[in-house]
């Protein structure tokens, strides 16, 4: 059982019944629970893209929140201009994929909290140029009426079509990140956190692995921003401050740096958990805030790590009940030697 | 012959102190050269310095006749020069085979077929010879952190071999490995030797170690080399005697 826990098997389980569960849902969902829902697959995105730079390559960004303002306001210019949303949507990625290789220079002269210093100051002059370059962006009045795009004769103008288009898009893009962590890249990456002296004398060129983990990790978040246009189809500078940078970080923390399903975990407590904490109304900030300290003083390595932890204590009872059973089959085997060992 | 590391007046500086001092040496094909010497003596800062980790201030460093000096440890590793550290260096968070397969998968294909490719990069079979013949078998799935100080030893020199290197340095690998351990160790490397004619720079202190298993040792002190020759001759050489063996 608990070896079952721990397999793939299990974990391709959960992911088909995330899914199969995921396609269900919108026909016992209200429009306003669709919305919700995905919204919490945009941000899940987003912590993806996070997770991939910070959880797998070990290089802090406090900017993510940047990347998927780049990514909605490039989406949302040029699906306003007229470009099919496809273009719009490959445009925000490739955007966000360039600028992230530039914003990993600094990564490799600085590290840890100089490195989040540092994306942090870009996080705050993105947002600037959003306010404050009205010509381009419409500054504090933001975009409106943004479309939601037509593919292939599938209006997805409606909520629930746009849930369903949110889903497929989602699906493909977590394929993408989980294909790029189980390939000899992912390995790089966990290198490159783990000790990047060894890996560079290994043949790792840690340099272009600093790099692309901070293009794709952006480009990713780019994706979350074409996402994220369309779905609310109004968006101002202030939807992409560095509070929401903050935000997907504690994403990735609570929910588990460095695993495939953790930023989907921590998307839902960011998400979703207030909404089902409404019954609490004001407290709900306090409670949210103690729990996260909680789980941060106990469980560093968030709520899949708590569940590592859990099953890891499960199977070492197990194996120590196991082992007792064997040694009292053994004993009473014996008792002849018992006894003698008794005299 | 070109030897396969000719080492030419290396100096390295930091500030006011010369840590090496004109050293030259060279390392034929196939041979086991030792370095010893006091603690402070340069020995790791010379390593350092030929394999791209520090910049020398003077000299040149060259591998099969190619000049190397200054080139990215990682540029030099994908020529055949590999290396282990003076402290454990495995990857605590991977399983023993992904620490093999990681050590290799960089000199197979682009970084692109690295992306697209299997996840293995073609190499869990060679990962699981060396998993044997370093006889980490019962292991092979678990996490490196979870190993003993000696398996992790193993490993990390394991790991130095995965790509089958031309060239293999190793910083003081007996360090903190116990006396069974230690003999299983030289046992493997001394195979490896003789299997694919690798050639060893080896720096070590625990000299019956060094003085079983290198063909060759040169002996530093204070930044330079005060003697060099067969294990025999070290032995009896008065000045290392004096310098570093003691009476």
């Amino acid at each position: 059982m608990m070896d079952f826990l721990t397999s793939r098997a299990f974990k391709g389980t959960v992911f088909v019944l995330l899914v199969a569960g995921l396609i269900i849902l919108p026909f016992f969902l209200r429009p306003f629970g669709l919305l919700l829902v995905a919204m919490w697959m945009v941000h899940a995105v987003a912590a993806l893209g996070l997770n991939l730079t910070l959880g797998y390559a070990g290089q802090i960004s406090m900017a993510q929140g940047a990347f998927v303002g780049i990514g909605a306001y490039c989406t949302g210019l040029m699906t306003l201009a007229g470009v099919p949303y496809p273009v719009a949507f490959l445009c925000s990625g490739a955007l966000c994929f360039a600028i992230g290789w530039i914003l990993g220079y600094p990564a490799l002269r600085v590290q840890h909290h100089y490195l989040a210093f540092v994306t942090l100051a870009f996080s705050t002059l993105v947002f600037l140029v959003m306010r404050n370059e009205e010509w381009l962006t419409n500054g504090i009045y933001g975009l409106t009426d943004i479309p939601r795009p037509i593919l292939f004769g599938w209006n997805t103008g409606k909520a629930k079509d746009f849930y369903f288009f949110t889903l497929l898009m989602t699906s493909i893009l977590a394929f993408c990140v989980w294909w790029i962590i189980r390939s000899p890249w992912g390995r790089a990456f966990v290198a490159l956190r783990e000790n990047p002296v060894r890996a560079l004398s290994l043949g790792v060129d840690t340099r272009r692995y600093t790099l692309m983990a901070f293009a794709m990790g952006s480009s990713i978040g780019g994706f979350a921003g074409a996402l994220y246009a369309p779905l609310v189809q109004f968006f101002e500078p202030n939807s992409f401050s560095l509070t929401l940078s903050l935000k997907l970080l504690l994403m990735v923390i609570v929910g588990g740096a460095g695993t495939f399903f953790g930023p989907f975990i921590g998307a839902a407590t960011e998400v979703l958990l207030p909404e089902w904490l409404r019954i609490a109304q004001g407290y709900y900030l306090i409670i949210y805030a103690m729990l996260v300290m909680v789980l941060m003083m106990f469980c560093p390595t968030g709520i899949i790590g708590l569940g590592e932890r859990l099953i890891s204590h499960l199977r070492q009872k197990k194996i120590s009940s196991e082992r007792s059973a064997q040694a009292q089959v053994m004993g009473t085997d014996k008792p002849g030697q018992k006894e003698g060992a008794g005299q | 012959m070109t030897p396969v590391l000719q080492v030419t007046n290396i100096r390295k500086q930091f500030g006011g102190l010369t840590a090496v001092d004109g050293v030259s040496f060279s390392v034929n094909e196939g041979e086991i050269l030792g370095i010893i010497g006091p603690n402070g003596s340069g020995k790791s800062t010379l390593f350092n310095c030929v394999l791209g980790q520090l910049q020398p201030t003077e000299g040149e460093v060259r591998v099969d006749g190619q000049l190397v000096t200054g080139l990215r440890p990682c540029d030099l590793n994908r020529l055949g020069v590999s290396r282990t550290f003076q402290l454990l260096q495995v990857f605590p968070q991977l399983s023993v085979r992904d620490n093999l397969i990681l050590a290799g998968q960089e000199h197979k294909g682009s970084m692109g077929t690295r992306l697209f490719g299997a996840r293995d990069a073609g190499l869990t079979m060679d990962a699981n010879r060396m998993i044997e013949f370093f006889r980490l078998s019962h292991v092979a799935d678990e996490k490196a952190g979870g190993l003993s100080y000696g398996q992790q030893k193993l490993l990390d020199a394991a790991m130095a071999f995965m790509a089958g290197p031309r060239l293999v340095l190793l910083d003081e690998p007996a360090g903190g490995v116990n006396l069974t351990m230690l003999g299983h160790l030289r046992e493997r490397l001394q195979a490896i030797n003789a299997e694919q004619n690798a050639t060893f720079v080896v720096i070590e202190h625990n000299m019956e170690f060094v003085m079983a298993l290198c063909d060759r040792i040169i002996v530093l002190a204070e930044g330079k080399v005060i003697a060099e020759g067969t294990p025999d001759a070290i032995r009896s050489n008065p000045e290392v005697i004096e310098a570093y063996l003691g009476h």
